[in-house]
């Protein structure tokens, strides 16, 4: 079976269309984080949420006017899961006392509807900013390395067009959350550490599918004028293409299993890294290469690259 | 193909080594299978006790499975730095006490250390450090040494004795690493009351004998702070609960004060009970309203030098049938503290079924107690934990043996807790509940359940597309990837590491990702083959030339997830492990086991242009 055969697509020459889309879809991002900002989980915000389960039906309605009869602050959402419920409010420190009044609320007002509690996490504020900064740390340190480590294998241009990529990924899934964010009652799209994860295993296989691409300039380019450089690209990524996709391809099926079957507790960080493998394929032609060719013709010498094996 | 039997020696070793590894948990599994079927329980008694080294064994070897699986709890508890400073220093003023404050809200919510915030409010304040804290000679350099080297001191001290209390308590492989400088990391697995738990490491356990003052000072106490709160009444109102006095009349006595008069003047005893014999109570609504008010600054100011307002840990039922706190004023200094303790135990008082915690203390405790039990015959000895009174029984002689009873307890659990909690020792500092996440069995099976599924649809989504899109190449990729797997979690039951969700979700992922190397090398061959090579330099060309995308991808995706690994915590990090076994063994099992087939194939010539899809 082959899906993309013997494809002649001219994406150097539409290159600027590429660039225009991407450029309009990171500012809308860029736009609701600035003006809608995002959805922190209580990783980040600090806070406790309890999920409790029912043994039958109930209403939302009754829940909430049940917790609010007993006096316990915060929100109430449906849950990911049968007959349960996401309670979140402030962290107190005192989890006993938060759940005997959410048991005592309950067990007077559904005394036929037995629940159980059956899951807590409680971040302090003093963690969440701790959280914060190693998240932060983290991205950095992984982009730092991606771009040495690209560096070296091939040259500061292209590692640097890949990182840019990778910004380019991130940023358009961090806007997609910022967009999102709430409006789903089935997956939050809240940003906690999983999100981190998520970004983190976007931006190491993002690379991916670009090395595949820059792999084959490589192979192509040695000993080659600058004149030619449009006609390798092209040639190069079409001859790529099908790796690029199909490998993203099984890498999508799996996460998009995972959105399906893991449960709620997964299912945004399956939703981002489902985008952001998508959109790490989009990139990895219509940017990373795109940038190293405009670069390249900017400066007008020869490549001299580093690395490979193929001759 | 060169190195051919060292390469196959290999894939057979890793093979054997992995399912080696993994045998454990197959036992485990089909043996507690087996003791499940069991229709009596006689049965599987006989069955567990005749197999019992094999189940124990099985178990200890078997794939683990992490906190959010078999239900848990994970706590972050952070040591209480500013309350430990505070102890050190010495000289304490108002001054002093208003910086401390300070201190404590910044220190709520940066993660600065509390060091370097004390540091910089002194140097705000224009003071040196060597005011309050050891000795006047020392530099503030000198100063913050020592104070870190107290704070390195207590976060082991406090470890030791959380993990005490938790082997006390008993559970099964608990694990308490620190983190930083303050904070203690508590993982414990298959917990049945989470709320005794929390109970249990929360508690500072500073036991403390302290003698009472006389009635009659209590009650000018009260008189005084009562007129002051009046005065003042006109801007603050006390948020006084309702009004419950004037119904208790005990047996002892009745009501000494009529207290059903105007509320403005008596804003302190709309709250209080006091009965004919001197025993003043407070109703159990306005309890958390008057401890906030004997903690005030302001009103501690009001009472007599070495002297505290306390209030008992207990109600007593007073005749009205409802629930009322005894009041007590001690000597501030204690006679004598739980550092003398050397045994508790707990058990039931000789004239009822009232549960209580028997103690005996060291010889030196056992001398001094003699001496204040000695002096003090006919007066009362509050027996204070935690701040709050259990007990102030009057001395009724000389106690020469260091026994000493708490009482006043409600269950059996709690005075099996306190015994736990005396006999590990009291914290350095107040030790609380920064972070806790904490998974219920019920939610534990249905995420083990997720993450089957997830794993089944997984391996068969990625397996049939590789087998449809690549035909019998397809064979060779799959097989490669039923070996990852096993790596993976032969690594993870080998180096006694658990398996989370996120972990599952990292399995996962890594199929996906796994067989990323085998659809570069196939397309490579697929093009070398399209120039019309041969099917044996085809496939050779292939490994050769996509090795190096498949290794530059490769490193990347191991390097972010290493760096998740370093910067994540707990459920984070299983994931991180998962990704980095899974991608560092696809190297493996990718490129030299699917090769290693192909040579085998072709040397039986079985492999041909068409096996390639």
């Amino acid at each position: 079976m082959r899906i993309f055969h013997n494809t002649s697509f001219n994406f150097i020459r539409h290159r600027k269309i590429a660039y225009g889309l991407s450029i309009v879809i990171l500012l809308s991002g860029l736009v609701s984080l600035a003006f809608r900002g995002l959805n922190y989980g209580i990783d980040f915000r600090g806070g406790s949420e309890v999920v409790i389960r029912f043994d039958k039906n109930v209403e939302v309605g009754s829940v909430r006017a049940a917790l609010k009869e007993a006096g316990v602050s915060g929100t109430l959402k449906q849950y990911g899961i049968d007959r349960s419920f996401l309670l979140s409010t402030v962290f107190s420190g005192q989890t006993n006392e938060l759940k005997s009044l959410v048991s005592n609320a309950f067990n007077a007002r559904f005394p036929q509807n037995r629940h159980e509690i059956v899951r807590i996490d409680s971040v302090g504020p003093s963690i969440a900013s701790d959280l914060k900064w190693s998240a932060l740390k983290a991205l950095i340190g992984a982009l730092v390395a991606i771009l040495l480590y690209v560096g070296i294998r091939f040259e500061i241009k292209f590692a640097a067009a890949g990182v840019v990529a990778i910004f380019h990924d991130v940023l358009t899934v961090l806007g997609l959350f910022s967009i999102l964010g709430g409006l789903f009652a089935f997956m939050p799209l809240e940003m906690d550490q999983s999100i981190i994860a998520a970004f983190l295993t976007v931006a190491g296989y993002s690379i991916t599918d670009t090395v595949v691409v820059y792999d084959r300039i490589r192979e192509r380019i040695r000993g080659k004028k600058p004149s030619e450089y449009e006609a390798i690209f092209n040639e190069s990524m079409n001859q790529t293409l099908n790796r690029t996709i199909i490998t993203s391809g099984t890498t999508l099926i799996t996460v998009l299993i995972l959105f399906i079957f893991a449960g709620p507790a997964i299912r945004g960080f399956a939703f981002a890294v489902f985008t952001g493998i998508l959109i790490g394929t989009y990139s990895s032609i219509f940017v990373a290469a795109p940038i190293v060719y405009d670069w390249l013709k900017a400066t007008k010498s020869a490549v001299r690259l580093r690395g490979g094996t193929a001759a | 193909m060169k190195n051919k039997p060292f390469n196959l020696f290999l894939i057979v070793l890793v093979t054997v080594v992995s399912l080696w590894s993994l045998w454990p948990t197959w036992r485990d599994y089909s043996l507690s299978k087996q003791l499940d079927s069991f229709a009596s329980g006689e049965d599987s008694l006989k069955f567990s006790l005749s197999h019992r080294d094999e189940l124990e064994n099985a178990r200890k070897k078997s794939l683990k499975l992490g906190l959010d699986l078999k239900g848990g709890m994970h706590l972050v508890m952070e040591v209480d730095q500013v309350d430990l400073f505070e102890q050190k220093a010495w000289n304490k003023d108002a001054r002093f006490h208003a910086i401390m404050g300070r201190v404590r809200q910044k220190a709520a919510t940066s993660d600065a250390g509390v060091i370097d915030l004390i540091a910089a409010e002194f140097r705000k304040e224009n003071i040196r450090l060597s005011r309050y804290f050891y000795d006047i000679r020392n530099t503030d350099g000198e100063i913050t040494g020592k104070l870190q080297k107290e704070s390195e001191d207590a976060l082991a001290r406090a470890r030791e004795i959380i993990r005490n209390r938790i082997d006390q308590y008993g559970v099964a492989e608990p694990v308490i690493t620190t983190q930083g400088t303050r904070r203690i990391i508590i993982e414990l697995a298959g917990i049945s009351d989470e709320n005794r738990v929390r109970n249990l490491l929360k508690g500072t356990a500073k036991l403390e004998f302290k003698l009472l003052r006389e009635p009659e000072v209590l009650l000018r106490v009260l008189d005084k702070l009562n007129t002051t709160l009046a005065s003042r009444s006109a801007t603050s109102s006390p948020a006084v609960a309702p009004d419950t006095t004037g119904k208790a009349v005990p047996a002892a006595g009745s009501l000494l004060p009529p207290v059903k008069s105007a509320t403005t003047t008596r804003p302190l005893y709309d709250v209080l009970t006091i009965l004919q014999n001197g025993n003043v109570y407070v109703s159990e609504e306005s309890r958390d309203f008057v401890s906030r008010l004997f903690q005030r600054g302001d009103i501690q100011a009001l009472i007599p030098q070495d002297s505290e307002l306390l209030l008992a840990a207990k109600p007593d039922q007073l005749q009205d049938g409802r629930n009322y706190y005894p009041v007590f004023l001690v000597r501030k200094t204690a006679e004598l503290t739980g550092g003398v303790i050397t045994e508790a135990k707990a058990s039931f008082s000789a004239e009822g079924a009232q549960p209580e915690v028997l103690m005996e203390m060291n010889s030196e405790g056992t001398a001094k107690w003699a001496r204040i039990t000695g002096a003090n015959i006919g007066k009362r000895v509050a027996i204070v934990l935690d701040g709050a009174v259990y007990s102030a029984p009057v001395v009724q002689s000389k106690i020469p043996n260091g026994n000493s009873v708490i009482n006043g307890i409600e269950s059996v659990e709690e005075a099996k807790d306190l015994e736990i909690v005396l006999k590990a020792g009291a914290l350095p500092a107040p030790v609380r509940i920064m972070e806790e996440r904490t998974v219920g069995p019920s939610l534990g099976a249905d995420y083990i359940r997720a993450g089957m599924i997830s794993l089944m649809w997984g391996f068969l989504a990625v397996s049939v597309f590789m087998l449809l899109y690549y035909r019998t190449a397809g064979v060779a990729a799959d097989a490669a990837l039923v070996l990852n797997i096993l790596v993976v979690l032969s690594v993870l039951a080998g180096f006694n590491a658990s398996l989370s969700l996120p972990g599952i979700a990292g399995i996962v992922l890594t199929m996906g990702m796994a067989v990323d190397a085998n659809v570069l090398i196939y397309e490579r061959i697929r093009e070398e083959l399209g120039e019309g090579k041969s099917i044996v330099s085809a496939v050779t060309a292939g490994y050769d030339k996509a090795f190096s995308s498949i290794l530059d991808s490769h490193v990347t995706t191991l390097a972010s997830a290493y760096l998740l690994y370093t910067f994540g915590i707990g459920p984070i990090q299983g994931f991180a492990v998962t990704l980095m076994i899974g991608t560092a063994a696809s190297l493996f099992t990718a490129i030299v086991v699917t090769k290693e087939i192909f040579n085998f194939m072709l040397s039986k010539n079985m492999l041909s242009e068409k096996s390639f899809g």
